[in-house]
């Protein structure tokens, strides 16, 4: 018998990034398929195509032996593949039927939706998830009156109307609790055992073994491994993701013994999606937050700058409890943020470059004229330090390359020197001797006695510039890896939130 | 090349090109438009005008799709506050200015509040405030002309101080450098450019984006009412409507001086100039005596050459 779904050769560029390389994936009839890599490995762009959202350049995919056209979304769909989505496409105000035939209403021969149909197939639908759906589900409740997971199901719901022979899960449980993750579960064997396939793409290392009967690993834009879950065991997956490249990095940094006073100390903080979290970190270090995007560690880093002020918990700065209400609060106490998303965080697009270093200081300094001689020398300095390429304090921001409208951005920052230094992926995005210059910047402040803290979604970084790496999974830490212990195999491993 | 491209898309070298050249046509058509004393009344109207435009440069300046349409309605308002306490007494000119700059900041932060607490759409909020001032106007004067201006008001704004120069272009004058130290020299111009320009940047450089913005409503109403009571010293009298002929001009005056609609880019001395080459365009389009559409037509097609001439402003390259 074919497979349900073979992917050969794929390969996609976005402009001069390969994201995927002759990757491929095969998912047998009625198999739960999970799909693992680190951060920027391929696995959302390879999904992304087998669901139509996306165009490849090379390659092909098959279903049930058969080459497929899958243009769009729409074409996927017809052809049996189905992409999940979490709660992003229900409308609260209607019914969970409407939803689910929204868009492909049955019609009566009228021509008018056929409100009987609707009701009938949903009740089929919901048959085939009764052990799961509890009461009070039936076709006419409204979205908005149903429980958290009730929506989930009506989501899923949503995804099974269209008879797919595979479905995707991108993260589907990323935000469910572990009470949750077991209904999720239950439906994927149900599902399983009608014959549907599922394509899972998970964080957690325990839900992968908990689930699946096949794993596939990628890296760097390719397929490196493919396993029976059954005949494998974690170390051999995480290998794979790390690949024999990972012993390198950690054996060229310094291992320098960690001293110093607590700078900074977290205690139990929470936020939306984060916590409770506590640690501390010395003057002088550089501490790495760690883990596959969008475990929190913005979250952390937003928190402490008062850009989304911490829901409870405490924060205290060289043994005094801080109050950090906006960023203004934390400027006044010698706190620095610098995003990685340049657009939405930091540019003043259209305004100088001088504009954008001293906005900073003149509220840091609680200057209301800008004493313009002055500043123009000091910044001038800075920028020259950070060996940052523009035409004259006057040009406009705009006129920069990417890393160079960095290098303004951080210099913002620099004089007076910050004592605490929060790095959101600042190198997203910017070239190699930018981020060089960068790299160097942080030991250096760090050596001066700053304390810094960045969050970085290349593994890489934070194993060659950090002291110590904190590894975050659905909020919490689920490692703090230090010395002989800081190396890309247990880094992997507990951004899968497999604790050591 | 590239910087004779780039001056010729100057805002303030076009507006004076422009502001020449409708002084040269002027004289053309009719010999003695641009006299000294002609001259010096055009720029009078001009600066009623500039001084309004000064309040909704600062709305548009702070970005958010920032305006303000209640701004006529502060005129009137400032001018009927003002002709009633006045009365005709030069005593009371000063207090006429206080209380119709502080009626016009109160209108301006309740504008201000509705925008960015309650995240009111600008056009909107103004809009109806703009209502809810002239209801209230007729309601207060039942609809009849009341209160008269001081004749040191008169004065002030008509007849020459200085030179043959009015006071009124004086204080003009005073108030474009200070609008230009403010702007380019001071935090509070810098936190109005880069919460224009992009607001969360702005918030997380530690800048209080929506005081600001509140308090730039809050400015703006107090311009209003500032110029609310040299309209009534230039009409002699207030009606409840008189500011209403200033809610799209000193807009168009904002514009024409470079500022984008957008927020984050411009200046007051682009405004200034601006409002000079719309009340110019106006005047020679009545010396021209064409009739009501012809003038809309050139009115209009006049604006969208100048906007032409702008071209597109370049984006950030991120």
């Amino acid at each position: 018998m074919q497979p349900v779904l073979r992917a050969r050769d794929i390969s996609k560029c976005f402009g001069a990034v390969h994201a995927l390389d002759k990757a491929r994936l095969t998912v047998e009839h009625g198999e739960i398929h999970a799909l693992l890599g680190a951060n920027g490995c391929g696995k959302s762009t390879l999904c992304k195509i087998i669901a139509g959202t996306v165009g490849l350049d090379t390659g092909e995919v098959l279903i049930d032996g058969k080459a497929a056209a899958l243009g769009s979304p729409r074409l996927a769909e017809e052809q049996g593949v189905a992409l999940f989505y979490q709660e992003l496409s229900l409308v609260p105000q209607l019914s969970v039927g409407e939803n689910v035939f929204l868009g492909r209403e049955p019609r009566d021969r009228f021509g008018f939706t056929d409100r009987s149909a609707i009701q009938r197939e949903t009740e089929a639908l919901i048959a085939r998830v009764a052990a799961v759906a509890g009461k009070g589900f039936t076709p006419d409740v409204r979205v908005s009156d149903l429980s958290p997971d009730q929506r989930q199901l009506a989501e899923i719901l949503k995804v099974l109307a269209r008879k797919p022979k595979v479905i995707i899960f991108d993260e589907a449980t990323a935000t469910l609790d572990r009470r949750q993750v077991e209904v999720f579960f239950e439906i994927l064997r149900q599902l399983k055992a009608e014959g549907v396939s599922s394509i899972f793409i998970s964080h957690r290392m325990d839900e992968v073994f908990a689930i699946a009967d096949r794993i596939t690993v990628m890296r760097n834009g390719q397929t490196v491994a493919e396993f029976a879950a059954a005949e494998t065991d974690r170390y051999a997956v995480v290998y794979a993701m790390v690949g024999e490249t990972g012993a390198i990095a950690a054996s060229v940094r310094d291992h320098k013994p960690l001293e110093g006073d607590a700078r900074l100390s977290v205690t139990d903080v929470r936020a939306s999606r984060l916590g409770p979290v506590s640690f501390t970190a010395r003057r002088g270090e550089i501490l790495g937050l760690g883990g596959l995007q969008g475990q929190g560690q913005k979250a952390l880093l937003a928190g402490l700058f008062g850009a989304a002020p911490f829901l409870s918990g405490s924060v205290s700065l060289d043994g005094v409890d801080v109050t950090v209400r906006r960023p203004a609060d934390a400027m006044a106490h010698r706190i620095a943020y610098v995003s990685g998303d340049r657009g939405r965080d930091s540019a003043l697009p259209g305004r100088s470059i001088f504009e954008n270093t001293a906005i900073a200081s003149l509220v840091r300094e609680r200057r209301h004229v800008v004493p313009g001689a002055v500043f123009r020398e000091r910044f001038a300095e800075v920028l020259a330090g950070l060996n940052t390429r523009y035409a004259g304090l006057d040009a406009p921001i705009g006129s920069l390359s990417g890393g160079n409208q960095q290098k303004v951005f951080i210099s913002r920052w620099l004089s007076p020197a910050p004592g605490l230094l929060l790095l959101d992926d600042p190198t997203k995005g910017i070239d190699l001797g930018a981020k060089g210059d960068f790299y160097l910047l942080a030991r250096k402040l760090a050596d001066e006695g700053a304390t810094v803290i960045i969050y970085s979604s290349e593994d890489s970084e934070l194993l060659s510039l950090c002291d110590r790496v904190l590894v975050l999974n659905g909020g919490a830490i689920t490692a703090d890896l230090t010395g002989d212990r800081l190396t890309p195999f247990d880094l992997t491993r507990a951004s899968y939130g497999d604790a050591a | 090349m590239n910087r004779f491209v780039d001056l010729a898309k100057n805002p303030l070298l076009i507006s004076s090109v422009a502001i020449l050249a409708l002084l040269i046509i002027g004289e053309l058509v009719s010999p003695g438009f641009a006299r000294g004393d002609q001259v010096v009344r055009l720029l009078t109207v001009s600066a009623i005008l500039g001084i309004a435009a000064a309040g909704q440069n600062l709305v548009i300046l702070g970005g958010r799709e920032g305006i303000d349409l209640s701004i006529g309605a502060v005129i009137s308002l400032g001018a009927v506050i003002a002709g009633n306490v006045m009365n005709g007494s030069d005593a009371a000119i000063p207090l006429a200015f206080a209380a119709a700059c502080f009626a016009g900041f109160l209108i301006g932060v309740v504008n201000g509040l509705g925008v960015t607490y309650l995240r009111i759409p600008p056009l909107v909020m103004t809009l109806g405030m703009m209502g809810v001032i002239q209801g209230g106007l007729v309601v207060l004067s039942r609809g009849v002309p009341s209160g008269n201006a001081a004749p040191a008001l008169l004065a002030f704004v008509s007849r020459s101080a200085f030179l043959g120069v009015p006071g009124i272009l004086f204080v003009w004058a005073a108030i474009i450098v200070l609008m230009a130290f403010v702007l380019k020299r001071t935090r509070f111009g810098w936190s109005i450019y880069a919460i224009g320009s992009n607001e969360n940047a702005a918030i997380l450089t530690g800048l209080p984006a929506r005081r600001i913005r509140v308090l730039l409503y809050g400015l703006a109403g107090l311009f209003g009412g500032f110029t609310g009571v040299c309209v009534i010293g230039y009409t002699g009298n207030s009606f409840i409507s008189v500011g209403d002929q200033y809610v799209l001009p000193s807009v168009i005056a904002v514009v024409i001086g470079g500022t984008s609609l957008a927020g984050g880019a411009g200046s007051y001395t682009g405004t200034a100039l601006g409002a000079i080459a719309l009340i110019l365009l106006q005047s020679v389009l009545t010396t021209l005596n064409l009739e009501f559409w012809g003038r809309q037509v050139i009115f209009g097609g006049t604006l969208l050459l100048l906007m032409l001439l702008y071209g597109r402003q370049a984006r950030l390259r991120v």
